[in-house]
């Protein structure tokens, strides 16, 4: 199953916005400004011309009303030629890695050879809804023509169908909240209360010590917010250095009162940030005279069932990427995981240690194998820096080639889990 | 002239089978289709033939054969000529009696404006019964007459008041406002705004209706609009107008400029005594008017302005730029090229300087939309082309580099260092400070030759001068960037040389520091500021001083003084003030005390009379005031002023004396109907070299007269 070895994917630089709680600094933010701040910024760091880019890809979940494509909206407001072709992606949690995949594709059958991938999200300002019933009723009464026909329009509506309607957080297939589907994993597969603070709070040292060795100043650029005078935002928000086991230990489960073990310190916060990857081909970025960090080995995409395991979707993803790329786990150098939730991501490591599940779920003789977390998640994960659904993709592609670059590490791998039952895997190689 | 007459201005196409009739305007020899004597005979033509073929002719259209352009105005080389009053009047006259004859026309006429409507212009698409604009952002309508010290005299004051209203009209005759083509839909002086492509089509079908009478549909309601409409057709409503907008007048003009006036005058005339009365009005008053300086001196400027700015306009294009320093003049620098189109990235040390300087522009931008100098949309484009950072990334790519820093030679000798490191080859670094000698600060750099000054003036996005300053080290590529920059940004441009002080900051400098040698002799702020406003400077030469901040005026002075020091004796009022902490206008105290700020709502603090600045004891400091009189005031400070401004020419500091007079009265505020120092010197005359000679007898060398005065050199040619 190894892909053809020919144009490859480099993966040339990433940055992106820090990571803000929704609610805080950004709340005021247009979604498109925190977009555009980054791939800006992306573009005068890399010294890059801006109509050397072929196309833009860009990743969002809650897309506001007025943006239908914000990728393109992207292009036109970054300053990139109005000429640049762009489409927005979404693969909830996992919209980045699309984005960055789709991206490869591109450079790798020649259709382009530089590609700005990213995502974007704004939680602080998802777009809230009018019900069903009471949209259908505005649209037929803008378009009735006379004042009757718009008041007929109107009729049948009931008391209920007016207050509005905010994007659902839940599986629409099974009713499950996604964090109700963090507790059902955490149950299933044995995950105590107190590994699950354990690597929360892991979590939080980890970035904590990354923003203090410059290691993440590197991949994170400011952003101004103009109002009310002017504020520099330089640093994540979420990220507690003075937590400790005893502190995770008191707050209270959300999701199962009584005999539950997912709580607040042990999921990501809901986020506000932006994260944009440069990727060319590996002849473009030598022409240019620019240094890949590291290129695109393979990647692979898997879904399970909604009603079960929810974010499981990587332990299938990630067997079937290494595969492609014709490797195991245990060459594996460094790995970015996704944590939407300390459950999630330890359930994971469970299954692919797992031989029952190698036997009945892959059809495989073998363990896929063991991760090991002195080389996972180097520069923090997602419950200390935040996830903004759109955007922690890119974010986790960028720290991986950036951690790879810095070890000569060999081979990497980014794996993310997404609503709907979804996974995705990306191997990364060292040039 | 043998190319227009074998193809007239003006062209009369018979009806088609719609049996409407068209008149082309089309000066062959002038892209503007600028009215003069020959196309008015022209339109005369056109005219008469209209009214020879009335049986056929339903309607008839006006259009213009030029893209993207109507008609922009008189030719103001018919204003420039006459010498006689009687020779511009009846000019006028005739131009007057052709509209009127396009106005009774039987059939119903048409305007298809596809560009500016200005001046004689929108009098020519006043005089007929509809007017239909293309939606081009070149389209323009207002009558800016009074601008160039005229007024509307080919029925702009009789028919603009009586379509649109009287309050409506006031504001475009009196205040030269222009209006886009759909602000003038809103205000009734359109009637339909469509697409370019469409344009012909419907003034055509306008022209198939019936001819209307000169008035409109009033508001009505509960509006303001309602209100104003209602008062405007009662005799009393009307003179409280007139009155209020004489007070405006007044209180902008201070008596120097008297076309306002007149153009009110003959509005008033015509709507209280007619039509008649008010066209006679206005062909009299326009007489008086285009012979008098004020109006020569004005249109001259103009001229002049667009001329300088065809001249440096070039066709190599920048389309990068960085500002070092997001300060208040960083940032507004950063917001003008922003605003021009170009890529700005600016750079400051600290991350809340820089989200501060962000902050400054937006806040510009939202001034530029509320002004409407841009729309809602251009003003997010331009904050988008705007980067900001902590380094010097991004800055490999930089055409210009625009450093804004701290007026300081040893920070101003790092950036140039930390620039030199990271800019490409072909980069240009353009320091903008108002007083230090550029060749100082480029005297450690590896590259002296691209090396060169921007002076922008504060606050650099609204006033309209740039000095580009031209070290003799500097490359001529270098230099021709910066002025081609400075007029992509709309900033007319000078070209000085390195000299201390420049031009601008060495005339200014060395007339506020007279100011203060004035204070020390025994004179009162207040007298002396007033006489400087009456002279027509728009502030006294004390309230500057406070407004510019005493520290920045004691350096700049300091650099003037120090190096013209045999001449100008450097005065110690300000070093005394600013010993005592009296800082200016923003520390509460200078050369005045400040009233601080009222902080009643605003809609209240036109009812309460805050206190007004008085005189800070301080400067007095006990030593009885004597009054000078008015024109003595006036003769020690303009008279060394242009002294000075002489001299910076024979110095070769300046490089012509139009350069001269447009950076006095963009630059420093000089008055404008004088026409610059230049102009003012050609005024007074051979009797100018004598004055001069008499004041210095009496105050020193620094009122010897410069050699091209003492040689009694007349600087323009009339």
């Amino acid at each position: 199953m190894t892909a053809p070895r020919g144009r490859r994917a480099a993966i040339v630089a990433g940055l992106r916005t820090p990571f803000l709680k929704a609610g805080s600094d950004f709340a005021r933010l247009d979604v498109l400004e925190l977009a555009r701040s980054v791939t800006v910024e992306l573009l005068q760091r890399t010294g890059l011309e801006p109509r050397e880019v072929d196309h833009v890809i860009y990743g969002n979940v809650t897309r506001p009303v007025h943006y239908s494509n914000l990728a393109r909206e992207l292009v036109l407001a970054a300053g990139l030629p109005k000429a640049t072709p762009a489409d927005t992606v979404s693969l909830a949690c996992a919209s980045a890695c699309q984005a960055i995949t789709d991206a490869t594709n591109l450079i790798e059958r020649g259709y382009a050879d530089v590609v700005i991938a990213g995502g974007v999200e704004m939680l602080s300002n998802v777009p809230v809804a009018l019900s069903p019933p009471l949209a259908r009723a505005l649209v037929t009464a803008s378009q009735s023509r006379s004042m009757g026909g718009r008041v007929q329009s109107f009729r049948g509506l009931k008391l209920a169908d007016l207050p509005p309607v905010a994007p659902s957080i839940t599986e629409t297939s099974t009713g499950l909240s996604m964090g109700q589907s963090a507790e059902l994993m955490a149950k299933l597969n044995g995950i105590s209360r107190a590994d699950q603070d354990a690597w929360a709070l892991r979590s939080h040292q980890k970035a904590a010590a990354a923003w203090d060795d410059g290691r993440l100043a590197q991949e994170v650029s400011p952003v101004y917010v103009v109002e009310n005078g002017g504020r520099a935002v330089t640093r994540d928000n979420h990220i507690r250095k003075d937590t400790s086991l005893e502190k995770l230990a008191q707050l209270k489960p959300v999701f199962d009162r009584a005999y539950g073990s997912v709580t607040a310190g042990n999921s990501s916060p809901l986020t506000d940030g932006a994260a944009s990857v440069l990727l060319m081909s590996e002849e473009r970025a030598a022409g240019l005279g620019l240094t890949p960090k590291a290129l695109v080995r393979s990647y692979a995409y898997a879904a399970v069932d909604p009603a079960g395991e929810l974010l499981i979707g990587p332990a299938y993803a990630i067997p079937k990427a290494l595969d492609r790329a014709g490797i195991t786990l245990g060459e594996i150098d460094v790995v970015e995981m996704h944590e939407a939730f300390a459950a999630q991501v330890l359930s994971t490591f469970r299954k692919l240690e797992s031989r029952a599940f190698a036997e009945q779920e892959l059809g495989r003789s073998e363990p896929v194998g063991c991760i090991d977390p002195e080389r996972t998640n180097l520069r923090g994960g997602s419950i200390a820096l935040g996830h903004p659904f759109g955007a922690t993709g890119a974010r986790c592609v960028t720290t991986l080639a950036n951690e790879m670059a810095r070890r000569s590490a060999q081979l990497g791998l980014v794996s993310v889990c997404a609503a709907g039952g979804v996974g995705a895997a990306i191997v990364l190689e060292r040039p | 002239m043998t190319a227009a007459a074998a193809s007239p201005s003006v062209r009369f196409d018979p009806p088609l089978e719609d049996r409407i009739g068209r008149i082309t305007i089309s000066r062959p020899d002038d892209s503007v289709n600028a009215i003069n004597a020959e196309l008015v005979e022209a339109l005369a033509d056109a005219v008469r033939t209209a009214r020879a073929e009335s049986d056929s002719l339903r309607g008839l259209i006006l259009v213009s054969d030029k893209s993207n352009q109507w008609v922009a105005g008189a030719d103001l080389k018919i204003v420039t000529r006459p010498t006689d009053a009687k020779q511009a009047e009846a000019v006028v006259r005739r131009f007057q009696a052709v509209l009127e004859e396009l106005a009774w026309l039987p059939c119903t006429t048409v305007a298809a404006i596809n560009g500016a409507a200005l001046g004689g212009g929108l009098e020519l698409a006043l005089a007929c019964d509809y007017r239909v604009a293309a939606d081009l952002p070149s389209v323009s309508l207002g009558q800016p007459e009074v601008n160039l010290g005229l007024l509307p005299a080919g029925g702009g004051t009789q028919r603009l008041p009586r379509l649109i209203g009287l309050e409506r009209a006031l504001d475009l005759i009196l205040n030269g406002r222009r209006l886009n083509a759909r602000r003038a839909r809103r205000a009734g002086l359109l009637d339909e705004v469509v697409h370019p492509t469409v344009l012909e089509r419907a003034a055509r079908q306008w022209a198939a209706r019936p001819k209307r009478a000169l008035d409109r549909p009033l508001a009505v309601g509960l509006s303001v609009r309602a209100a104003i409409d209602l008062a405007e057709q009662t005799p009393l409503g009307r003179q409280l107008i007139y009155r209020q907008a004489r007070k405006a007048v007044l209180n902008k003009t201070h008596g120097h400029y008297p076309a306002p006036l007149e153009a009110l005058e003959a509005v008033e005339i015509g709507l209280e005594q007619g039509m008649a009365a008010g066209l006679e009005a206005e062909a009299r008053a326009f007489g008086d008017l285009a012979v008098s300086d004020t109006a020569k001196n004005l249109i001259w400027l103009f001229l002049a302005t667009q001329r300088q700015k065809r001249h440096h306009a070039a066709s190599a294009t920048v389309e990068r730029m960085a500002v070092v320093g997001a300060g208040f003049m960083g940032a507004a620098i950063a917001e003008v090229g922003a605003a021009a189109g170009l890529t700005v990235r600016v750079r400051d040390m600290q991350p809340e300087a820089v989200a501060r300087g962000l902050a400054s522009i937006r806040q510009m931008v939202d001034e530029g939309v509320a002004r409407r100098r841009f729309d809602p949309r251009e003003g997010r484009q331009i904050m988008q082309r705007v980067s900001a950072t902590t380094d010097y990334s991004g800055f490999g790519e930089k055409d210009l580099v625009i450093e804004a820093v701290f007026e300081n030679l040893a920070v101003k000798h790092q950036v140039l260092k930390d620039l030199e490191a990271v800019l490409s080859r072909t980069a240009v670094i353009a320091s903008n400070t108002s007083a230090l000698p550029i060749k100082d600060i480029a005297s450690q750099a590896t590259h002296p030759e691209r090396v060169v000054g921007m002076h922008f003036f504060s606050p650099a996005q609204r006033m309209p001068l740039l000095e580009v300053v031209r070290p003799d080290a500097a490359a001529d590529w270098a230099v021709a960037r910066a002025v081609s920059v400075g007029t992509k940004m709309g900033k007319t441009v000078i070209v000085v040389a390195d000299r201390p002080g420049f031009y601008t900051s060495r005339v200014l400098g060395v007339m506020l520091n007279e100011a203060a040698i004035l204070l020390g002799e025994g004179a009162r702020l207040e007298d002396v500021d007033r006489a400087m406003t009456d002279f027509g400077f728009p502030v006294g030469p004390f309230v500057l001083y406070d407004e510019v901040g005493l520290e920045v005026a004691l350096h700049a002075g300091e650099t003037v003084t120090r190096a013209f020091g045999d001449r100008v004796p450097p005065a110690s009022a300000v070093q005394v003030l600013v010993a005592a902490g009296h800082t200016g206008r923003k520390s509460g105290t200078g050369f005045y005390r400040w009233p601080r700020r009222s902080r009643l709502p605003g809609p209240l603090r036109r009812f309460v009379r805050g206190p007004r600045r008085v005189a800070n004891p301080a400067v007095y400091d006990g030593v009885p005031r004597t009054s000078l009189p008015k024109e003595a005031i006036q003769d020690r400070l303009a008279l060394l002023f242009v002294n000075e401004a002489v001299r910076c020419l024979d110095e070769g500091v300046l490089q012509s004396p139009t350069d001269g007079d447009l950076g006095a009265v963009l630059g420093l505020g000089f008055p404008p109907f004088r026409g610059g120092p230049f102009h003012y010197a050609d005024s007074i005359g051979t009797r100018l070299a004598e004055r001069l000679r008499a004041l210095a007898a009496a105050h020193g060398s620094r009122y010897e007269p410069a050699p091209s005065i003492a040689d009694g050199r007349k600087f323009f040619e009339e």
